[in-house]
């Protein structure tokens, strides 16, 4: 990248130059940063707006999972679902709208993740951005075999910022069968990583 | 050291060892002795310093801590932030910072590399203000420490010749045969009294000796607000590293009826600060109800007609676990949420759009946020549909709000209303590359893989639709736009600053502390009384007493004289009433003419 020509030497720079500043303002810090992909997405001034994800994976050992989930939501043929009614068996839910690159190369991925897994985890989409006929479009084309919820206005997305908050478009959680975030994923889901989730998680409700 | 290397004996290192037994003149000549010839063997000519790699360091902090070296730094900081203001600054807009840097390749690069981009937390910036910091600590705390150990001695001893001070003065109390005088303790206990009255920190010393003194001072506080102001000024350096440390800022662009939750996955862009983590996000929601721009319809000034006078949102601010909350949010006027600051930076037009494609099936139906371009809201559009079937479809173009055909028949908008609001768009179709998962700049539509459908140039001609002709086919039937509606829109930054606070605080307290250092002064009074003889000869107490002024005072000699008052009323009333003489004889028997 040309707006980073020296990414052996900027960490370091940086690095001695946070110890030094520890040292000075005697700051507690936790661990002295590197150029994160947040930051380095800031820098780049793509203007693609929005925040992508790196593909980080977090699992959530079955002790270590918080609360069970609260929220209701609309999905895009209006009926209102709510989280209880996806308890009882595993869950996933892909943060998504039609114009994001990234959730274009992983939708054919999830078409056939929700295929394979149909009968043993519910697939909901939750669409951030659009409107009913741009997320039917996509989801043509995509041929998408699970619904979406309409979030425009955030309510399912602030009822499980409380959670486990998605920090990238797209962001993929995994529900257990109690309701309870048992994975989760920012940015690209990777086939693979999400199958192995999945199968945890189902082999565990089983 | 002057013990030296036994194997090369020098007449030094024998002096040396001798020197415990001989006087201390000698035992310093053998010490140079040693040392010199320790330090620079064959070159006894050149007295090197040997200074030691702790003396070394002592030496540099001192350099450091110096008053001149902080100011030194402080200037060099103010120059060292001029090419944040020179060249575009990733903090503020990366963007722009991406555009220089394709616009000049070379030197974009090499600047890129010194951080000219990244000037306010670069390796050059930081290492100005960290020694800044150093430097102001490393003077501050000493001279704090030594204040409060002068604040808790007494004030020094009154020096045994008063005249010498800069403003001397003295009164013959009593008078004739000294039978009115008041005796030299008496008076000066009632000076000290009348010295603390007037702020004064006082002692009194020598007390039943024949010439009791007292020594007073005051203005402490002078040296507390420079003191304070050097630590205030410490607390602004913390408060913005704090700030940029932890704090954070993003931008959301937000169409009417729209809400956005303060999660990162809802940002348009973000910019963390280095320390920041994504977790602390502090949940919260706004929905833009409605936004309302203002603008000039005065028409007796065709210059300021169409100027934007105000710009209003209505937006709803929901807390998890709370009611909504109307808020208005104006230009300069933030909605806080708990510290967390919502700001009016920017708006526009967002015209609906509704995208057929070949197949008949909407591929996309929505507003498409639009970029002003100038004060009538030309605005830029750009419009992908990577939904659309068989082909993908882009459209750019204009937003014109209130359009106009010229003369040379080209539209172009007059208003910043919408009066008559018309797109005027080419099309394209192709693969857009969305689907392949790169990023891509939404406010741009690169066409050099997209065939064109309509244009300026091409046989069919650009796209034009308003509310009279909303619906327009496109060639080779690749689909239809309809223009449905136009909203607003408002751009908001988030800002969250945790040292803005603290910033402030800092700002006051540093402005405290100069003004108690500009406008306090410290002085000191001593006081001594004795008996002695007025100008005629005649037996009296004299009362006598001197100013100091810790550096320039011109007010030194104005105190001088309001103590010379003080003194004069004190015992000229405590005289006995039947005495009248004696009463007149106290007042300015010989008041100080001779002071230098």
């Amino acid at each position: 990248m040309i707006s980073h020509p020296s990414p052996a030497s900027r960490p370091s720079r940086r690095r001695v130059l946070s110890l030094a500043g520890l040292g000075v303002l005697g700051l507690a810090l936790a661990g002295c940063t590197e150029e994160d992909s947040l930051a380095q997405q800031a820098n780049s001034g793509d203007q693609k707006g929005y925040i992508a994800g790196d593909g980080t994976v977090s699992e959530y050992p079955a002790d270590q999972r918080g609360e069970p989930v609260q929220f209701t939501g609309t999905l895009f043929d209006g009926t209102t679902l709510s989280a209880e009614a996806l308890r009882g068996s595993p869950a996933l839910l892909n943060f998504w709208y039609a114009g994001c690159a990234p959730c274009r190369v992983e939708a054919p991925d999830l078409r056939e993740l929700a295929e394979r897994f149909d009968g043993q985890a519910a697939f909901y989409g939750v669409n951030l951005r659009d409107e009913r006929a741009t997320a039917e479009a996509f989801e043509r084309t995509f041929e998408i075999p699970y619904p979406s919820f309409e979030d425009k206005d955030g309510g399912v997305l602030m009822a499980l910022s409380a959670y486990v908050p998605p920090q990238a478009v797209p962001t993929t959680l995994v529900l257990d069968a109690q309701g309870r975030v048992a994975a989760r994923i920012l940015g690209i889901a990777d086939r693979s990583v999400l199958e192995t989730l999945l199968e945890d998680t189902v082999a565990e409700a089983a | 050291m002057t013990a030296g290397n036994p194997s090369r004996p020098s007449p030094g290192v024998r002096k040396a060892g001798m020197s415990t037994t001989a006087s201390s003149r000698e035992s310093s000549t053998a010490r140079g002795a040693g040392s010199s010839s320790a330090a620079g063997l064959g070159k006894s000519d050149v007295e090197l310093p040997a200074l030691g790699p702790l003396g070394m360091a002592r030496w540099a902090w001192t350099q450091l801590t110096k008053m001149n070296t902080a100011l030194f730094l402080l200037l060099l900081l103010a120059v060292a932030a001029v090419p944040g203001s020179i060249f575009p600054q990733r903090i503020q807009d990366p963007a722009a910072v991406q555009d220089y840097i394709d616009n000049n390749p070379a030197l974009g690069e090499w600047l890129d590399r010194v951080q000219l981009f990244d000037v306010f937390s670069s390796a050059w910036f930081s290492a100005i203000y960290i020694l800044l910091f150093v430097s102001l600590v490393g003077c501050v705390l000493p001279r704090a420490a030594k204040h409060w150990r002068a604040w808790r001695a007494e004030p020094p001893r009154t020096p045994r010749r008063l005249e010498r001070l800069p403003e001397h003065r003295s009164l013959a109390l009593g008078g004739r045969d000294g039978a009115g005088a008041p005796a030299p303790g008496d008076v000066v206990a009632d000076a000290a009294r009348l010295l603390r009255r007037r702020g004064y920190r006082v002692a009194v010393r020598d007390t039943g000796s024949a010439a009791p003194s007292v020594a007073a001072e005051r203005g402490m506080w002078k040296e507390v607000g420079n003191i304070v102001f050097h630590l205030a000024l410490l607390g602004v350096l913390v408060s913005v590293a704090v700030g940029s440390l932890f704090g954070y800022k993003g931008q959301k662009i937000l169409v009417e009826g729209e809400s956005f939750a303060n999660t990162l996955i809802n940002y348009d862009s973000f910019t963390p600060g280095t320390n920041y983590n994504p977790d602390w996000l502090d949940p919260f929601s706004v929905r833009l109800d409605r936004f309302e721009a203002v603008f000039n319809r005065d028409t007796t000034d065709p210059r300021s007609y169409g100027a934007p006078l105000d710009f209003t949102a209505e937006i709803t601010v929901q807390e998890p676990g709370a009611e909504p909350q109307p808020e208005t949010l104006k230009v300069n006027a933030p909605v806080n949420v708990n510290g967390v600051k919502s700001f009016l930076i920017g708006n526009g037009y967002a015209p609906v759009i509704r995208v057929t494609d070949g197949n008949g099936d909407v591929a996309f139906e929505g507003p498409v946020v639009t970029i002003p371009s100038d004060g009538v809201y030309t605005s830029s559009l750009v419009l992908k549909v990577p939904d659309a079937r068989p082909d993908q479809l882009g459209f750019t173009g204009l937003l014109l709000p209130t359009a106009v055909t010229g003369p040379d028949g080209m539209p172009r908008s007059v208003d910043p209303g919408l009066a008559n609001p018309q797109l005027i768009l080419s099309s394209y179709y192709g693969d857009l590359g969305l689907d392949s998962g790169v990023p891509q700049n939404v406010y741009v539509l690169d066409v050099e893989e997209l065939t064109e459908l309509n244009g300026m140039l091409s046989q069919s001609g650009p796209i034009a639709i308003d509310a009279a002709n909303p619906v327009h086919e496109l060639p080779e039937g690749k689909g239809t736009i309809e223009f449905l509606d136009v909203k607003r829109y408002v751009g908001l930054d988030i800002v969250y600053d945790p040292g803005r606070f603290g910033a402030f605080i800092s700002f006051v307290l540093a402005f405290t502390g100069l003004l108690m250092s500009m406008f306090i002064s410290r002085r000191r009074v001593w006081v001594r009384a004795a008996k002695g003889v007025d100008e005629h000869g005649r037996a009296c107490t004299v009362l006598e007493y001197g100013l100091l002024a810790r550096g320039e005072d011109p007010r030194l000699a104005t105190e001088a004289e309001r103590l010379s008052k003080l003194f004069t009323e004190q015992w000229g009333t405590a005289d006995p009433p039947g005495d009248p003489a004696a009463h007149r004889s106290t007042n300015r028997a010989w008041s100080g003419p001779n002071h230098d």
